[in-house]
């Protein structure tokens, strides 16, 4: 078994949402997971990617796999988020030429999206959270569709003993995040994450979680700027919880 | 058929404001998804059917030249006249030839992306030919002189209220809002187009290289009749529309009919093999097939973007598109929309004149998932931005404004190194501070404007992840 995860704190984590990060690190390491983070690492290039970019994305990627290649070799890269690891899983490979893409398609193997690494590696369902509350979730297209992750964070959360879980209807339908198509086509990113805010709130539940911090920027940000009664919450925010009123300092 | 793609921001924005379009669009996908899931659940393992239909369509693409070859053969030796289009204005000029030698006054058609492509209709009737498309779908929209709105239905978005008094206009009948009257207003009307029409033009679902049969799936019985009652049967296909057996063409048929209407079968399925015999009651005496390329041979020469080829037209990504499902088909502002229509219209236009279409997307990737012929839309996207961003010219690529290269080349260098991206998040923090109110960013000036149109943005926490990390081990080696 990994017992040693290098975290991968998306550059959006690391900015808006320090949260989540230590709260992933929080969570490993009270699973008996030994945690370490290398503070070189920025962002794994995927804007770049989006936007066409592979000439920029490329030395990017080269040194996100020089700083976790050798790093992780004995254990995992774990990030608490699906695009970002699908970048490197997925995009990387084809990026690179030579002996980096071998690198890049031999660190695809042990790097996981936190939900992937809690259930697939440790085999760990219940985290012991002491939250509680009704909830209702989101698979974000990364993690669902790139990972092909859907089972993994509905077993996370149905182990949660204070998680009363409320099904979202099409649980599994873009939130309109997309990166700087949000940014970049307001109105159309707007009418779908109002979708999916009306859908999550009439569901009752008082938390809409998921595991792509980029869609919470985007969820929550719309739940705030219309002020709507709905919290948001990364799955790590929610696992961590040891019972004190949750993610509070974000979803507040 | 006019081409309004550079429109796309303005015509999403009419879309979306569009209250009884978008109360279609709301429904729609719900209603597919359900039909769609249930005509999958019919089938032993609809993963495996996918993939199998995926391989298949690999297989003939990558095997196009040769398959070409034998289909023409064999769809020769059953009696029909092969002739070939190298672009839109040969395939026009091709059936214009025919239409006249053979004094033809009338016209009936069956639903065919590749004619909107074209323009057929326009050139016929520009020539004196009176043609009627015979889908009722593609009747209204011909009528009503609009683009198609969804590559299968093309009038879905259409209320019955502006039906009725289309009808009222060009039928002369007595105004009524009743579903089935309508029908048979458009029936009444077309059987006599039928009855009169001496050539009726089809397009073709699938071509079997090994029988030299062509397919033609489709719910009303309209293309069976323009078929087999005009003399002259005219069909147009793309040069990708060929499979290598009738075992692949069957199984993509299970395939088309799920994907598209949700049915495990459409009402009919014509398989056509020739002029009528001798001894044949009905059918046409004479059929030709023009066999158009009109721009996929450029496609299927570049690695890249072949596996757009092997698309079966299904619908399916229109019908799951969170973009296409808010916005609607007219906002694509050519013959396809939704994922395939922002992959096929850059690749069949220009990619300059249609650069929203491929960047106005999530990458969702729902496209990809309920594709029955394997194709990676956002794979594809990615690939039309890079080429874009290097001004590659071969699908007319022009390369993007300094100031936007500026922009992501001065990113991806404050990414480079740690150095540069601690200062970078200091001279953010700096720079947003005064559009902060309440640990809020509710507005920014340039490239974020578009985000907090919608959203609030966090204030960036004064201590990020690593300052937070560099604390917790300090906290640890002290303890």
């Amino acid at each position: 078994m990994n017992t040693h995860v290098s975290l991968f704190i998306p550059c959006l984590v690391d900015q808006f949402l320090p949260e989540i990060g230590t709260d992933t690190a929080r969570l490993l390491e009270g699973l008996g997971v030994s945690v370490s983070y290398d503070p070189r690492q920025t962002c794994c290039g995927q804007p770049m990617i989006n936007a066409g970019r592979t000439d920029r994305a490329k030395p990017l990627a080269r040194r996100f796999i020089d700083i976790f290649y050798e790093a992780s070799k004995d254990g995992a890269v774990v990030a608490p988020s699906g695009s970002c690891v699908h970048t490197v899983t997925h995009h990387y490979p084809e990026l690179l030429d030579g002996e980096y893409r071998e690198k890049a398609q031999d660190l695809a193997r042990r790097v996981y999206e936190l939900s992937d690494y809690l259930v697939n590696v440790l085999g760990v369902t219940d985290v012991k959270s002491g939250f509680t509350g009704t909830v209702t979730y989101h698979h974000s297209c990364h993690i669902v569709r790139g990972l092909d992750i859907m089972a993994e964070p509905i077993a996370l959360m149905d182990a949660v003993p204070g998680a009363q879980m409320l099904p979202l209807p099409d649980m599994d339908v873009c939130c309109g995040f997309g990166g700087e198509f949000s940014a970049g086509y307001p109105e159309i990113s707007g009418a779908m994450v109002e979708d999916k805010v009306q859908k999550a709130i009439a569901t009752g539940a008082e938390y809409l979680v998921l595991a792509e911090p980029g869609c919470i920027l985007n969820i929550r940000g719309y739940v705030e700027k219309q002020g709507l009664p709905l919290k948001v919450l990364h799955l790590a925010q929610v696992l961590a919880d040891r019972g004190d009123a949750p993610g509070k300092e974000a979803a507040s | 058929m006019k081409i309004e793609t550079e429109r796309f921001v303005e015509k999403a924005r009419e879309g979306l404001a569009n209250e009884s379009q978008r109360e279609v669009l709301a429904r729609l996908p719900v209603l597919f998804k359900g039909l769609r899931d249930y005509a999958f659940s019919t089938l032993p393992d609809a993963r495996a059917a996918l993939d199998t239909g995926a391989a298949i369509r690999l297989d003939a693409v990558a095997r196009l030249p040769e398959l070409l070859k034998q289909f023409e053969e064999n769809v020769t030796k059953n009696g029909v006249t092969v002739l070939w289009a190298s672009d839109y204005a040969d395939a026009k000029e091709i059936v214009l030839k025919l239409a006249k030698e053979r004094n033809v006054k009338t016209v009936t058609k069956g639903k065919s992306m590749l004619s909107d492509e074209m323009g057929l209709n326009e050139a016929l009737i520009a020539s004196g030919i009176d043609t009627f498309e015979t889908d009722l779908g593609e009747f209204i929209v011909q009528q009503a002189k609009r683009p198609p709105f969804h590559i299968v239905g093309p009038a879905v978005n259409m209320p019955v209220d502006e039906i009725a008094d289309l009808f009222v206009d060009v039928m002369g009948v007595e105004r009524t809002t009743d579903l089935n009257e309508l029908n048979m207003q458009a029936r009444r009307f077309l059987r006599e187009k039928f009855l009169s029409a001496e050539m009726g033009i089809t397009g073709v679902n699938m071509a079997v290289a090994e029988t030299g049969t062509m397919v033609l799936v489709e719910n009303e019985g309209n293309i069976r009749y323009s078929t087999s009652a005009p003399k002259t049967h005219v069909a147009i296909m793309g040069i990708e529309k060929v499979v290598p057996t009738m075992t692949d063409a069957l199984h993509m048929l299970r395939l088309l009919t799920r994907s598209c209407t949700g049915q495990a079968i459409s009402s009919y399925v014509s398989f056509i093999n020739g002029p009528k015999n001798e001894d044949d009651l009905d059918g046409p005496e004479e059929v030709f097939l023009i066999i158009v390329d009109g721009g996929r041979s450029k496609i299927y020469a570049d690695p890249e973007f072949r596996e757009v080829l092997q698309c079966i037209k299904c619908g399916s990504c229109l019908n799951s598109c969170p973009v296409w499902t808010k916005v609607g088909g007219y906002a694509y502002g050519w013959v396809y929309s939704g994922p395939i229509g922002a992959v096929l219209n850059p690749l069949l236009l220009g990619q300059d004149r249609t650069k929203d279409l491929y960047f106005a997307t999530s990458l969702c990737g729902t496209c990809r998932s309920v594709c029955p012929a394997g194709i990676d839309h956002p794979k594809l996207f990615l690939k039309l931005r890079e080429r874009r961003a290097r001004g590659d010219k071969t699908f007319g690529g022009k390369k993007p404004p300094i100031t936007e290269r500026l922009t992501m080349s001065t990113w991806a260098w404050g990414l480079g190194k740690d150095s540069r991206y601690r200062l970078g998040s200091r001279l953010f923090r700096l720079a947003v501070r005064p559009f902060v109110r309440g640990g809020k960013i509710k507005t920014l000036p340039g490239p974020g404007r578009g985000f907090t149109e919608v959203r609030d943005l966090p204030e960036p926490p004064g201590k990020t992840f690593r300052d937070r990390w560099r604390d917790i081990l300090g906290a640890k080696s002290d303890g």
